[in-house]
């Protein structure tokens, strides 16, 4: 599903010039739930940005589903993600000014979904991630395990093949950390492919593969069994 | 998608309270303001619109030049024997008819007795021109009879009340009795005159009142006022072309100083609907507008909708780093740019929706007091139509559009990567703009203090300025028929009272205009020569000078102890400059000839302002015709002590006692001349209270704008504390970006203003220099509005806790 060979990715200031991504390659297959782990610094993030069509690499190729969209403009990154990619941050990243229900519903409109379909839609995925009854709710009333909830069904309520995930369980306590990657997990073995950055250990054992991260390279992958 | 913007629009408003209150506060004041303007404007531009005819009617002027060829006076009445000629010389001419103002005169029906003002003799056929709507009576035979008069419906109430008025006499200046023969409609608010009672021309004819052969002969007595229907698409500058063949023709005989009559006399024509705003002869039915006045408050309608217009892009860039989350967010959804940019027009469309419909209510709240400002009749009722209500609807896009593209465009450009790890913050290219925009808002300001400082200075200073003669309890009447037959009864019994000091005739007062003219000589060598300059005349009798305070820098005044004085002359100080006379003892016992009077110059008069401070001073010469060629308009009478009341009592007591059949209204004099300025006084009131609401607006601007920049360094402020910075010190450190900008504001604003304010001095022959310390002040003013505004910010971030703030980061 995804191939990046070479792909660099350099940042750059008047004074300092700092490789993020060295020479990368990776490669993950449909159905896969991988974790990119290591220090901070390491590149990571940019990595997460690349994939997710939000940044584009300096030089390499990133082919997505067999297309090679490295060098695509925003326009085309745009509809290309909204219809392929779920985002889950730490950060939960919900709308302030929107309901638990808007938010959801949000990707929904921006991929042109009719009011009803939509309705339908977000109630189903509202529904599998027992929040429902929240539906009305503005995000600040909600506990972070509820708000990351909601990110996730905001993340999957289009049915993208790709989830990546940026520390989901960052922000929250080890039981609602333990829900949220259940949730991800359901979601992979209902077909879903997850690309997770975590720090922690306990929650790459969800995965399926832990890629490992220094100085913008991989330096080790472990298959989990 | 549409009802999802809108949702986040609502709420975003009602999140950011302040500063939505701030734009959408400014905004409808400012919209306000555009749409009280624009109803003083489009009332302005309607005059005379609401004939049928409108655009085919001319009315004919008449300008006099001098030698050198320079308008030295300019008429919008002519003399009757031109209407005579010109429907049969000019064939294309459709109607011709006239309206003769009569000036005040005293009007009887039984026991009621008034002052007429609104006049007016009118031909017959004036119905055929003007859209008149004729309530009772024939409108093609009701002006046809001599003796007959049409009233309006309030002038009927007055006299007759609830009685019909049709066959109705009224008395006519105790001379003759006139006929009511029809009722009609006044002249709508917005016609350029407003007759309250029209007589029949035909009236005239009769020598007792003016004579058919004046009407036919008279080239001198310019007073009808002259208008011509002509047929569509008419070209009146082929006319006007042909009109000075047309004058050396008829005016033949009356060569001067050698040349024909079409050098010293010009007609022209003016349109019918371009009377009230750009017609600014010397005599006009009533006060005009100005079409230069219309472009002022169309300017300071668009500054203030620009200023507000700032403030919502100020405001909304300003705001946009506490919404990069929400870009953010929605572009990693999948949101192009070009929806976020239709999100974010829409909401700045939906505000100026909001403004609008309130901005309509206030609108419609705030007219009678701009009726009760500007002294006319306003009303919504001008706006009620599609060619208005169309852009007043599009207005909130526009606006909303021009307003929110800036932002809209700024904040769709962020990157969401950046947005969502809050390495986001607002700065870089925006600040600059946003400066650009405060020093636009600002210099507007500083341009309107000046120009308000300017407008009050100049009208100080023409209000009290020397006028060369005395204003003060000087009380004037009208002049009419009955009292001409008692005058001098009347003065010999009024004087015995101490409690007047003088009274006197003449046949214009000062405050009023100097018009009438008649060629001077004087004796050169052996023959006499004619002045080049015009020399204006006053009709007077002895007491003029003594009665206004006038003062004799030679000779003397006309006196009863010199029987003569009928062929003497009295001339300011500007005549003897005029005729070449070394000094005013030089002038005096002159041989001097004053239209087809001759005798000798008595005695000089100081210099004093005859005419408003518009008007230059003139040489004038006082005339004393003889008793049966007097011609006087008005009765002024000198109150000595400053016991007022009580004399007025008296004098009204007496004035019955004489003169039935006239009321006794008198005007004050110096009434009279604060009405000279009252256009201005009007205009100045407008122009402050706008000003105030610009400056106002671009204020609330700052005070949003400052307390976001300020809240963007509440940590650089808590840092500084710790380290030991005191409130004055972070104060200072706040307000000086602003107040920086204030400063170049100012220089910007400086020659506009300048360069604006010594235009509109130009219409004042009498004039105060701009000084340069205004400018100062108005940009001290600024400074310390901006100050005050920014500080109050200032000072609560400098006392805040700096613990508090440094935890919250």
């Amino acid at each position: 599903m995804i191939r990046i060979t070479h792909l660099e990715k350099v940042y750059r200031t008047d004074e300092v010039e700092t490789v993020a991504l060295n020479k990368l390659t990776i490669e993950v297959k449909e159905g896969e739930f991988v974790a990119i782990m290591g220090p901070s610094g390491c590149g990571k993030s940019t990595l997460l940005n690349i994939l997710g069509l939000l940044d584009d690499p300096d030089s390499g190729s990133f082919m997505f589903n067999g297309i090679e969209v490295a060098k695509f403009n925003e326009r085309k990154r745009a509809d290309l993600r909204k219809r392929n990619i779920g985002f889950v941050f730490q950060s939960f990243n919900l709308i302030d000014e929107l309901t638990v229900f808007e938010n959801v519903e949000l990707p929904l409109i921006y991929t042109g979904v009719k009011a009803a379909e939509r309705k339908k839609r977000v109630e189903a995925v509202l529904d599998k991630m027992q929040i429902m009854h929240r539906r009305n709710h503005y995000p600040q009333q909600l506990s972070g395990g509820q708000q990351q909830r909601v990110a996730v069904a905001r993340a999957v309520v289009n049915n993208p093949k790709l989830i990546l995930a940026d520390e989901p369980t960052g922000n929250l306590d080890s039981s609602n950390g333990n829900e949220v990657m259940q949730l991800l997990t359901d979601l992979n073995e209902q077909g879903t492919t997850i690309i997770m950055v975590t720090h922690s250990e306990h929650d790459a054992r969800y995965s399926h593969r832990i890629i490992r991260m220094l100085d913008g390279q991989t330096v080790l992958e472990n298959i989990m069994v | 998608m549409i009802r999802n913007y809108l949702k986040i629009a609502i709420r975003n408003l009602l999140k950011h309270r302040f500063i939505s209150f701030i734009n959408l506060f400014g905004l409808t004041v400012g919209l306000t303001c555009c749409l009280l303007i624009t109803t003083y404007i489009l009332n302005e531009l309607s005059y005379d619109k609401y004939n049928k005819n409108a655009d085919n009617i001319y009315r004919v002027t008449r300008s006099f030049n001098n030698q050198e060829g320079v308008v030295s006076l300019n008429l919008s009445t002519i003399a009757p024997a031109f209407g005579y000629y010109l429907p049969g010389d000019f064939p294309e001419i459709k109607k011709m008819t006239r309206l003769y103002e009569n000036g005040t005169t005293p009007m009887k029906y039984k026991e009621k007795i008034f002052n007429e003002k609104n006049l007016f003799f009118a031909d017959e056929n004036l119905f055929d021109v003007f859209t008149v709507k004729v309530l009772k009576g024939n409108p093609k035979t009701a002006l046809y009879d001599p003796y007959s008069v049409m009233l309006t419906e309030e002038t009927a109430k007055k006299y007759f009340g609830d009685e019909d008025p049709m066959d109705k006499t009224i008395r006519f200046n105790s001379q003759f009795d006139i006929k009511v023969t029809g009722i009609y409609k006044a002249f709508p608010s917005n016609a350029h005159m407003h007759p309250g009672m029209l007589l029949s021309f035909n009236t005239l004819k009769d020598s007792a009142v003016y004579g058919e052969r004046n009407l036919q002969r008279s080239w001198g007595n310019n007073s009808f006022f002259t208008y011509l229907l002509m047929p569509p698409h008419f070209s009146p500058q082929n006319m006007i072309a042909q009109f000075p063949a047309f004058v050396d023709r008829r005016m033949s005989g009356r060569e001067y100083i050698g040349n024909t009559p079409s050098k010293f006399t010009k007609l022209g024509l003016q349109k019918l609907t371009d009377i009230h705003l750009y017609s600014h002869t010397d005599y006009e039915a009533e006060p005009n507008g100005d079409m230069s006045r219309v472009y002022i408050f169309s300017a300071i309608a668009l500054f203030i909708l620009l200023i507000a217009c700032i403030n919502y892009m100020n405001l909304s860039t300003a705001r946009s780093a506490l919404r990069a989350r929400e870009i953010g967010i929605r572009k990693v959804i999948g949101a192009r740019r070009k929806e976020l940019i239709a999100q974010f027009l829409g909401e700045s469309v939906l505000i100026c929706w909001a403004a609008i419909l309130l901005a309509g209510a206030l609108t419609y709240l705030a007219l009678p007091w701009l009726n009760k400002v500007s002294g006319q009749e306003l009303s919504l009722g001008a706006l009620l139509q599609w060619k208005i209500i169309v852009p007043v609807l599009l207005t909130p896009f526009i606006i909303g559009v021009l307003s929110g593209i800036y932002p809209a465009l700024f904040m769709s450009s962020f990157q969401p990567v950046k947005t969502l790890k809050g390495l986001f913050r607002a700065g870089g290219g925006s600040i600059s703009f946003r400066k650009v925009l405060v020093v636009t808002q600002f210099a507007i300001s500083i341009i309107l203090i000046i120009t308000t400082v300017i407008v009050f200075q100049q009208l100080h200073y023409i209000q009290n300025k020397s006028l060369g003669f005395d204003k003060e309890r000087v009380v004037t009447m009208a002049y009419t028929n009955e009292v001409s037959r008692q005058y001098e009864a009347y003065r010999a019994e009024l004087l015995q009272n101490t409690a007047f000091k003088n009274m006197t005739r003449s046949s214009r007062i000062p405050t009023g205009r100097l018009l009438d003219n008649m060629g001077a000589s004087v004796l050169s060598g052996d023959s006499m020569r004619p002045v080049t300059t015009d020399i204006k005349y006053v009709s007077s009798d002895y007491d003029f000078a003594s009665t206004f305070g006038i003062r004799v820098t030679a000779g003397r005044f006309f006196s009863r102890e010199y029987g003569t004085d009928t062929a003497s002359f009295v001339i300011n100080e500007s005549a003897v400059k005029a005729v070449g006379w070394k000094n005013a003892a030089d002038a005096v016992d002159k041989n001097f000839k004053y239209g087809n009077q001759s005798g000798h110059i008595v005695g000089v008069i100081n210099d004093f302002h005859f005419e408003s401070m518009h008007q230059a001073i003139v040489p004038v010469v006082l005339v004393m015709f003889p008793a049966s060629q007097n011609y006087f308009n008005n009765l002024t009478v000198k109150i000595s002590g400053s016991n007022i009341a009580p004399a007025l009592a008296y004098m009204e007591k007496t004035w019955k006692k004489y003169f039935p059949e006239t009321p006794a209204d008198y005007t004050f004099l110096d009434e009279n001349f604060d009405k000279l300025y009252q256009a201005e006084q009007k205009q100045a009131t407008l122009f402050t209270v706008f000003a105030c609401v610009a400056i106002f607006i671009a204020c609330l601007g700052l005070f949003g704008l400052s307390a976001f920049a300020i809240s963007q360094r509440i940590k650089e402020i808590g840092i500084r504390k710790v380290l030991g910075a005191n409130v004055s010190g972070i104060v200072g450190l706040l307000s000086k970006d602003f107040l920086g900008l204030v400063g170049i504001a100012a220089v910007m604003a400086f020659p506009v203003a300048w360069f604006a304010m010594n235009n509109w001095l130009k219409d004042f022959a009498y004039r105060i220099n701009i000084q340069w310390w205004v400018f100062v002040v108005a940009g001290i003013v600024a400074a310390l509005i901006a100050f005050l505004t920014v500080s109050f910010q200032a000072i609560k971030a400098a006392i805040s806790n700096p613990v508090k703030s440094l935890r919250t980061e």
